[in-house]
């Protein structure tokens, strides 16, 4: 009797167990799945090098479209933003990365609900030569979804630190007679999440169907991590 | 005009089996073309390669065209995402081999548009090298290949092509 009572109490208590574990689980499946709570999940391999450690905070800037269009940080958010810091004065890399990325946004095409949620943003560092109005031919010369900006030193600086974006104005060469003075700028793709924090990167060189493959699996990756 | 049509079927035959030993063909630019972009813009990028099928190195000093005030041979460099372009004054070309200036690397920096060009405009361009010789060449504006495009694994393609810019 007594060793029966106590095989019961055994079994009680492994029912018990069983029972907490459970409401353990379901409890911090709860937790994690609370609408608008970020879960901390690890990225898949395949994307990690692309994304940033922590997605940063970017703060208000000031830059100029045609037609005396301001882009603001507000601007960017509800959108994947594809930013790209360069000028057109550059015959080479610029309009290599700027065909990749209409190649790549061609490509992201075919998934309608991304490519909606998608814009490129040409930043020029060159705002001596690169008016709004020539932006806007230029950038929208590679795809509609693109937007060409700039802005006095100060508000193109504001914006590039947030992401190292770092570049250089060169002096003329010596026997130059036109305005042809290089410029230095970083070749980086920067994507910016649509709660307007730096998310990603493509560093170059870049290729349309790996910016395409991999945004896809990013933005599959960030509407499971931050569930509505 | 014998000789001269003689001149040209050794160039042929040389050129069938590959030979170096010609002096008239020694240097070859091929595959030239313009980068098409907007109207606006009048700095543009021609990528070529240049051949050289001597025994002796080459080296082209110099490219002219009526399209452009002036063209310069530059060499684009990537250090840590940073991108610079380098003017070279001059590009050797090695005996029996060829320089390819291509996107992303070396190119012929063409200034000052004098018009417009669209895809499939041509460019009359000259080379100059240093052993004097001059190429008379034709470059076709076109919008670069995307090497990237071909690999279509996970990607519906159907609609291909069918964008306006």
């Amino acid at each position: 009797m007594k060793s029966q009572r106590g095989a019961l109490t055994g079994k009680g208590l492994a029912v018990l167990l069983i029972v907490a574990v459970a409401i353990a689980v379901a409890a911090a499946a709860f937790i994690g799945s609370r609408p608008g709570k970020e879960v901390v999940v690890k990225p898949p391999e395949e994307i990690e090098d692309y994304l940033f450690w922590e997605a940063k905070e970017l703060t208000d800037f000031k830059l100029t479209g045609a037609d005396n269009k301001v882009l603001g940080l507000n601007d960017l958010k509800g959108k994947w933003s594809f930013i790209f810091f360069g000028y057109i004065h550059c015959p080479d890399v610029c309009p290599l990365t700027m065909g990749v990325l209409g190649q790549a946004f061609k490509l992201i095409e075919k998934n309608p609900a991304a490519y909606q949620e998608i814009q490129g943003v040409f930043v020029s560092v060159d705002p001596k030569r690169d008016t709004p109005e020539l932006l806007k031919e230029y950038a929208s010369y590679f795809s509609n979804k693109f937007t060409g900006v700039t802005g006095d030193t100060a508000q193109v600086d504001a914006f590039s630190r947030q992401m190292s974006a770092l570049y250089t104005i060169h002096p003329k060469e010596p026997n130059s007679t036109g305005d042809d003075y290089q410029v230095t700028h970083n070749s980086t793709v920067f994507l910016i999440d649509p709660q307007g924090r730096l998310y990603g990167r493509f560093s170059p060189p870049q290729l349309p169907n790996e910016i395409a493959g991999v945004f896809l699996k990013i933005r599959t990756f960030y509407n499971e991590r931050v569930k509505k | 005009m014998i000789k001269i049509f003689s001149q040209g079927l050794a160039a042929l035959v040389l050129g069938l089996v590959a030979s170096s030993a010609f002096a008239g063909g020694e240097i070859q630019v091929k595959d030239a073309w313009v980068q098409a972009a907007p109207p606006g813009v009048k700095v543009l990028a021609a990528y070529l390669e240049v051949k050289n099928n001597g025994k002796q190195q080459q080296v082209l000093t110099g490219v002219s065209s009526p399209a452009f005030g002036k063209i310069e041979i530059h060499r684009s460099v990537i250090h840590g995402n940073m991108a610079h372009m380098e003017h070279q004054k001059e590009l050797p070309i090695p005996p029996n081999a060829s320089v390819l200036l291509q996107q992303g690397g070396l190119h012929l920096m063409l200034m000052d548009a004098k018009k417009p060009l669209n895809s499939g405009d041509q460019v009359p361009m000259t080379f100059v090298f240093g052993n004097g010789e001059k190429i008379a060449v034709s470059a076709t504006v076109r919008s670069g290949k995307m090497e990237g495009m071909e690999d279509h694994q996970h990607m519906d393609h159907s609609a291909h092509g069918e964008h306006k810019h």
